[in-house]
């Protein structure tokens, strides 16, 4: 019986990032699994940053991830993985789509945003594995720009050592995402796969 | 949300508590909208039908307050919910309905919001059950928040009392397994007997024999309280002579700190009934143990009524909470925050990180841009605050030189750049007293009030009526986008359609101010620039109060209902790369091209046709209506 495992999803609204925790908790629950989800979103629905903090295992009570606590890291926007730093450790994979979604403070000039590559390198120094992929790019020669979140799903499942299996996240997609774009979706869930093979 | 009998679902606290709604019988549910409590309702509507339960949004707190009570008074189950802020409109009511009794259980839902997420302030709502008098059930996750409702309901009716239940942000929003029980429907006959010595105020004699038995109720209840599931006191056979007592979702902290450093010896100590408080459980505890910290968020409640008892007890224990400093009175906590302050009482060695972590950390945080909420592609807003913009400099204004008073919702995202515009934000509806006030100070330049629709309705309607009373020389300006948009798209009394997507008769605002006695009220769309200019600019110039309804549907929603035009788009011959529109709009549909142009990404555009407007070499082209 597994006692701890924290997947942090950080995203930007809109990106699909509480669909994705939805997917994932939903699978372990089917699974038999001891299942905390919690979200910080307030006011933050309209392009502001969402962080879903997914846990299972027998030994989880509180809705979020201790410091340093992440197993895994998906992050869908790449300044958002700054932003939850602090949860990320020595033991945290990262895989980081690397298409930025760019704050209307960027475009008036009031804040600049960070070059991708140095993003990359402080995440490496806080973190174990960092992997990156333009999870954008593989969403659309899947057909559906919006299974972004669905290429890192995918990436995340190629990482192996799955707690949650293949079959369980494809019955959870099934019942948490639209049926007309299920054609998309799968796809979106190979290319990630695939896309992460080459790189692990 | 009908799900069988002792199936587990993974529910958001939100959706525990309208699951237990449904378990407990329930046939009224009403509120207002609020973060973080809006799901109760609106996990409820898509089953009401089907279930026989009224479930509503109503104008404000108090209103769905009464309404409840007296359905209530007449034997119908009701639940009511809100945000902390909520919870101070309803209270008037609240406070006079505890002196009466309640037929049908009434249960006050009340979601805290520790950490701000939703920009109000850190009200400790528990606080209320000492003014109020009545009875309070705290929660710690979603399957403790359905038992506690479905036992409030019991408990409710039992004592003829209405009760709270109270959860917090993190608890609210959380989702974790939950056990189905069984739906019920509990209908008693509706009647209520005329009962004057009850159910009336107004006069002391009976008022005091009132307040009398609210006491008696309360020291009833105090025995079943403490026997409730809701407090857990669990003392191991060695005991290290250590007490914890946590409420709320510090109880998780507290649950997941002993697994990990594979803890034995605590006495601790769950507290679920806040008011009244397990008494007897506190002084066993205080009994076995010479020190004891308290986790509980905000206030030191608990904890101040556990020092009284310790003094009571005349016994030395050291007492660990806020007083002494080790927790702090501010922000939500987090498993780090307990953990190092149970690391601290129990004398272990916090396992410190690595410093050039904390040093990446922080370096990564600095570099993490910032994200405003800026107005999103569309928004009526936008296009308002610019016309306003545009009349103050035309009028001669420069900028910070007008006072402009928000209000809260969407409306207030104009304190924002590139707008800068809304100096205050205090409570709904205040943005129009707040004006006035800064009149009868002396303040001779105008002064301009903005409130949204279902804020105007909510606690906009009296400050209004005394505007045009004491003819106060202000400019009113309703931004009505026909919704409560903020909370997730609630409907108003200005929507076309109600909860349950029938066809609606919105109650127009300028009637209602026109009504009021304000004679000088204009009606415009904001997508209209020029317009909505004109319309400022006529009441800057005006005498006495003035209104302005600047009318126009939430992009988001007109998305959804397939109400957008086509997306605008830039003719990249004409533009110049100015970023006048970036500049003045901030337009998340915009963005730089890599030749330094500005584009429209018309995914996100919804035509709105603002820019199109403000550009000054009419490089922008709209879309127009859309065809399908």
């Amino acid at each position: 019986m597994i006692e701890e495992y924290n997947v942090l999803i950080a995203s930007v609204g809109g990106q699909g990032g509480i669909t994705l925790a939805r997917i994932l908790s939903n699978a372990a629950l089917s699974q038999g699994l001891n299942v905390r989800v919690g979200e910080t979103l307030g006011m933050a629905q309209r392009g502001g940053s969402v962080q879903s903090h997914v846990r299972f295992g027998g030994d989880v009570h509180g809705p979020l991830i201790p410091e340093r606590g992440s197993d895994v890291l998906l992050s869908l926007e790449p300044a958002e993985a700054l932003r939850v730093a602090k949860y990320i450790g020595k033991k945290t994979t990262v895989i980081m789509n690397t298409h930025p979604v760019l704050p209307t403070s960027v475009l008036l000039n009031e804040t600049t945003y960070p070059e991708i590559d140095q993003i990359l390198s402080i995440l490496r120094k806080i973190g174990g594995n960092v992997h990156s992929l333009n999870a954008l790019e593989l969403a659309k020669k899947a057909g559906f720009s919006r299974s972004l979140n669905i290429v890192m799903l995918g990436a995340y499942v190629a990482l192996g050592k799955q707690i949650l299996t293949l079959d369980a996240i494809k019955e959870a997609m099934a019942a948490s995402l639209p049926s007309r774009y299920m054609e998309q979706n799968m796809r979106a869930l190979e290319m990630g796969i695939a896309k992460m093979r080459e790189s692990i | 949300m009908i799900g069988s009998e002792g199936s587990v679902s993974l529910l958001m606290g939100n959706e525990a508590i309208a699951r237990g709604a449904m378990e407990a019988g329930v046939g009224v549910v009403i509120g207002y909208p609020g973060t973080p409590s809006s799901e109760v309702i609106s996990t409820l509507m898509p089953v009401a039908e089907e279930l026989g339960i009224r479930v509503e949004w109503a104008v404000n707190e108090k209103v769905a307050f009464d309404i409840a009570l007296g359905a209530a008074l007449a034997g119908t189950r009701c639940l009511v919910t809100m945000k902390s802020a909520g919870l101070n409109v309803a209270s008037d009511s609240i406070m006079s309905a505890a002196y009466g009794d309640v037929n049908g259980g009434l249960v006050v839902y009340v979601a805290d919001d520790p950490g701000a997420h939703a920009g109000m302030e850190e009200q400790d709502s528990r606080l209320f059950t000492k003014i109020a008098m009545l009875p309070m059930i705290d929660t710690s996750d979603p399957q403790d928040a359905k038992d506690a409702i479905v036992a409030a309901f019991d408990y409710s009716e039992e004592f003829k009392t209405p009760i709270f239940v109270r959860s917090t942000s993190l608890v609210a929003h959380m989702r974790g397994g939950v056990r189905f029980g069984p739906v019920q429907k509990i209908r008693k006959p509706s009647e209520f007997k005329r009962d004057i010595r009850r159910f009336t105020r107004a006069s002391p004699i009976w008022c005091m024999e009132q307040h009398a038995l609210l006491n008696a109720k309360i020291e009833k209840l105090r025995p079943i309280f403490e026997r409730s599931k809701f407090n857990e006191l669990h003392v191991p056979d060695k005991n290290s002579r250590i007490g914890v007592i946590a409420s709320g979702v510090s109880w998780n902290y507290l649950k997941e700190f002993t697994a990990r450093h594979n803890i034995k010896g605590l006495v601790t100590l769950r507290i679920g009934t806040v008011n009244p408080l397990p008494e007897r459980k506190i002084r066993d505890l205080i009994g076995k143990v010479d020190e004891i910290l308290v986790l509980e968020e905000l206030e030191p409640y608990i904890e101040l009524h556990v020092k009284a008892m310790i003094a009571e007890e005349d016994k030395h224990v050291l007492l660990h909470g806020k007083k002494e400093g080790t927790l702090p009175k501010v922000g939500e906590y987090c498993y780090d925050l307990v953990e190092r302050a149970l690391s601290k009482v129990l004398g272990i060695e916090s396992a410190e990180g690595p410093s050039e972590l904390d040093e990446a950390t922080e370096e990564a945080m600095k570099l993490a841009p910032r994200r405003p909420l800026p107005f999103c592609p569309g928004c009526p807003h936008r296009a308002t605050y610019t016309a306003l913009r545009q009349a103050l400099r035309e009028s001669g204004f420069g900028e910070d030189e007008v006072i402009i008073t928000g209000d809260i919702g969407c409306t207030i995202l104009g304190m924002h750049p590139p707008f800068n515009m809304c100096w205050t934000e205090v409570s709904m509806g205040a943005s129009i007293g707040l004006a006035c006030g800064f009149k009868y100070a002396g303040i001779e330049k105008p002064v301009i009030a903005t409130i949204g629709d279902s804020t105007f309705f909510h606690a906009g309607i009296p400050p209004t009526i005394n505007t045009a009373w004491k003819k106060t020389d202000i400019i009113l300006a309703v931004l009505d986008n026909r919704i409560t948009a903020m909370t997730g798209h609630q409907p108003s009394p200005s929507s076309w359609f109600t909860e349950t997507g029938e066809k609606g008769e919105p109650i127009r605002i300028e009637s209602i101010i026109e009504a009021a006695g304000i004679k000088n009220v204009r009606v415009v769309d904001p997508y209209d620039l020029q317009q909505a200019k004109l319309a400022f600019l006529e009441a800057l110039k005006a005498k006495g109060p003035s209104a302005i309804v600047l009318r126009r549907v939430c992009s988001l929603v007109a998305r959804r209902m397939n109400l957008i035009n086509n997306p605008s788009f830039v003719d990249p011959e004409k533009c110049t790369g100015c970023l006048h529109c970036v500049r003045t709009l901030s337009c998340p549909a915009m963005y730089i091209n890599a030749d330094g142009k500005m584009k429209i990404d018309s995914a996100t555009c919804t035509g709105c046709g603002v820019c199109a407007q403000i550009c000054p070499i009419v490089a922008i082209i709209t879309g127009g209506p859309r065809n399908d």
